[in-house]
């Protein structure tokens, strides 16, 4: 819908107005200051060189040309970055959807497992970490408890080269609850009425779910895909209280690596640098499922295929 | 009133654009090592006994307001703070301090926020980080006009904790240190002696398999917890020349390819906790205390606070200094906390006056003895309630050894052993054999030697 100009605005609709930026004021003065702002001086900061408490100083693309072409940390951190990112997401993806058609069926008590599964969206992060360390730990840990039972001698888990990624995976699937409730609110929103017409048709569960439930819940697929790249392509906290990068660099994560660079070694300019490489990463990967999406995501409201 | 409808595609959209601009999660910074290069300094003096008992600050003559921003610990709580605090100004009247004690958590971000945007810093706080010492007031001119004894103070704390680019910028504010702690039960139920106190590498490996017993789910002693620590440099070892410019010929040198061995032995006794036990059963940070108070470590190195720790709870104990050849002379990983005048204080000498006084024997004395502090002053620890005792003894003859932090806390350890992190994880995780350690550490030195250059030139 088109803007009204301001000038052809009656009096009253002017002061709604007025009120309405009002309203906002607080919040784009806090975007303005926390949010842009130290945005803005970050960007300015990578082309600098800068130990905290020394005047930075201009030393242009420096800080950039370093990262691609003479340093293997920076190399390595994506390559682990870019491999939990392109095996955690699709499995989150895929098992927070699974876990929402469990949570949708109607039954006695459900809102009792809607809760429990949500439960660990709300946990601190470092806490979460503290007990997974203890889960996976390879002689004492309860999963390995429970697969030596039936014979099969565990892995090492955050500490095995091979398995430390895979580990990380795992402890972010147990919370795809917080996920699993926005699938719900998607799955709770598609008409009732497709699926009685369909029943009515003799479509089987499976038909139902490829024809109706997933075509109609790609809007919310895709919201959350957008939003489990961005936080998966963030990853620290795991590597940062559990494994520290390693073993042998295999959890060394993007976002560690800009932290040691900041606040172990004190390059504050090359750490704001590579954080702008990881914006401008991000939203090229956001771009490419943007573009792609008019494929795949189907909107209810609109008789277009396309968004 | 008009609105502007939003669809639900469009409402997914802002929410996914909006999801896409802010990527950059904020990180809480860390303690850090701290830093301070090498000087020299006297001998402790006995003369400086007497001072430790009498208040002989001088007072400022004009009135003054300074700001003091503290925080609370094991070894000096809040009351115990305030207290002394009482006591300052007291004894000058013409001084007010305005303490702040804030939260261990938030110190860090609070000064190098504060510092780095040069206003709103304290006048006297710890500058525990070494990239805060750039704006620590040169304390020279005020040492020398007053005649300060830099002397009383323990050599090796002052000329790691208080020097910087060849000037004096703290005093050294308590002491701490790792050593071995032994448990004399287990070594008697094993029927094997008690080591002295200058324990070699090959006892550590002879006696760890001798102490271990998986029936009662006890190891015999625990592993380094990282290179370049007391072992290291007790074999001699070193990662880089002395002038900070070179890292073949140190980091894959003889000593430290000695030393890396004797690490890959140790892992191969399986008499030690591995990395995972270590991760779960010990205290972050600070050694598996837990576990050597339960008598399931028989040797583990831990530090001041868990001694104590044991004597409180009836544990009998020995101590010994980490292992080491007595050739390459006794190394201690050893350290204090480094208390300053900010540069842009606007009261320097009354600061002064407080500093010294705090970090001086009338303040180390008074949190000694109203609180947990070991001071880094002889004179003063030797009036240490329990000086007398064995363990005490071993503890202060530990404290003069040579400090890891002359090297330890150099600004680009931390990039180097960065770059050679893979060797440590290898041996850890015993993924090499014996003789592959040298070509390993050969293969290491290009990273770290770059890691070293680049540090220098911008932290040199």
């Amino acid at each position: 819908m088109a803007l009204q100009p301001w000038r052809t605005m009656q009096p009253r609709a002017r002061r709604e107005a007025w009120e309405g930026y009002l309203g906002i004021l607080p919040w784009v003065i806090g975007f303005v200051l926390f949010t842009a702002g130290p945005l803005l001086v970050s960007l300015g900061l990578s082309f600098t060189q800068w130990d905290i408490v020394r005047p930075p100083q201009w030393v242009g693309l420096a800080n950039y040309i370093r990262m691609f072409t003479d340093d293997d940390l920076f190399r390595t951190s994506l390559l682990v970055t870019f491999s939990y990112v392109l095996l955690s997401v699709p499995l989150q993806l895929i098992v927070g959807l699974a876990l929402a058609l469990l949570l949708n069926a109607n039954l006695r008590g459900m809102n009792l497992f809607r809760t429990i599964f949500y439960l660990p969206a709300v946990l601190s992060g470092v806490a979460v970490a503290l007990m997974w360390i203890w889960i996976l730990h390879p002689d004492l840990g309860v999963v390995n408890g429970i697969l030596s039972i039936f014979g099969i001698k565990g892995p090492g888990w955050f500490w095995d080269q091979h398995w430390a990624l895979p580990s990380v995976v795992l402890m972010r699937l147990w919370s795809v609850g917080g996920g699993a409730v926005i699938y719900l609110a998607g799955l709770q929103n598609i008409p009732s009425q497709l699926y009685e017409a369909s029943e009515i048709d003799g479509a089987s569960r499976w038909q139902q779910f490829w024809s109706i439930t997933l075509p109609l819940l790609t809007p919310t697929l895709f919201f959350q895909l957008i939003t489990i790249m961005i936080d998966a392509f963030r990853i620290f906290t795991e590597a940062y209280v559990i494994t520290k990068g390693g073993p042998l660099n295999a959890t060394y994560f993007y976002m560690l690596y800009l932290y040691e660079e900041a606040f172990q070694n004190f390059n504050m300019g090359y750490a704001s640098a590579l954080g702008w490489v990881l914006v401008i990463i991000t939203a090229i990967a956001a771009l490419i499922l943007f573009r792609t999406s008019s494929r795949w995501v189907f909107y209810e409201d609109s008789e277009e295929r396309t968004v | 009133m008009k609105t502007t409808k939003v669809s639900r595609r469009q409402f997914l959209r802002m929410n996914a654009l909006a999801a896409t601009g802010v990527v950059l999660a904020a990180c809480g910074a860390s303690s850090a090592p701290q830093t301070g290069q090498s000087s020299s300094t006297a001998e402790p003096s006995s003369a400086a006994a007497s001072a430790a008992t009498a208040l002989s600050v001088p007072a400022v003559a004009k009135p003054a307001t300074i700001t003091w921003w503290s925080v609370p610990s094991e070894e000096y709580n809040e009351e115990a703070q305030r207290k002394m605090l009482a006591a300052f100004e007291k004894a000058n009247p013409n001084i007010k301090v305005n303490l702040t004690v804030l939260p261990a958590d938030g110190y860090d971000q609070k000064m190098t926020t504060a510092l780095g945007a040069n206003q709103g810093a304290p006048d006297v706080a710890f500058f525990w980080n070494s990239a805060w010492l750039p704006q620590a007031l040169d304390l020279e001119p005020l040492i020398k006009a007053e005649n300060f004894d830099k002397s009383q103070y323990i050599k090796g704390f002052w000329d790691t904790r208080t020097q910087f680019k060849g000037t004096t910028v703290g005093l050294p504010l308590g002491v701490g240190a790792n050593f071995v702690l032994y448990n004399k039960k287990t070594f008697d139920d094993m029927k094997v002696s008690y080591p002295d106190m200058n324990l070699t590498p090959e006892q550590w490996l002879q006696l760890t398999p001798k102490l271990t017993d998986p029936s009662k789910k006890r190891w015999g002693g625990d592993r380094p917890r990282g290179p370049f620590r007391a072992i290291w440099f007790n074999l001699g070892a070193r990662p880089f020349s002395a002038d900070s410019k070179t890292v073949s010929g140190y980091l894959n040198g003889d000593a430290s390819v000695k030393a890396y061995t004797w690490l890959w032995d140790l892992i191969n006794t399986n008499s030690t906790p591995t990395a995972a036990d270590l991760d779960v059963l010990g205290t972050a940070g600070t050694g598996p205390v837990d576990l050597f108070m339960a008598g399931r470590l028989a040797m583990a190195t831990l530090n001041q606070g868990h001694m104590l720790n044991a004597v409180s709870a009836n544990v009998p104990f020995g101590l010994a200094r980490e292992p080491g050849t007595g050739s390459n002379g006794s190394w201690v990983n050893a350290w204090s906390n480094t208390i300053s005048v900010w540069k842009g204080s606007k009261e320097p000498e009354a600061a002064w006056t407080f500093l010294r006084f705090w970090g001086g024997p009338e303040g180390q004395k008074f949190l000694m003895d109203n609180a947990n502090l070991l001071p880094s002053i002889k004179p003063v620890l030797d009036q240490y309630s329990k000086a007398n005792e064995d363990y005490a003894k071993t503890f202060f003859q530990i404290l003069q050894d040579r400090q890891v932090a002359e090297v330890g806390n150099l600004p680009w350890m931390s990039p180097v052993l960065r770059a050679a992190k893979p060797v440590w994880d290898k041996v850890m995780a015993n993924q090499i054999k014996r003789d592959q350690i040298k070509a390993e550490l050969d293969a290491v030195v290009p990273a770290a030697q770059k890691a070293l250059d680049d540090a220098r030139q911008r932290l040199g």
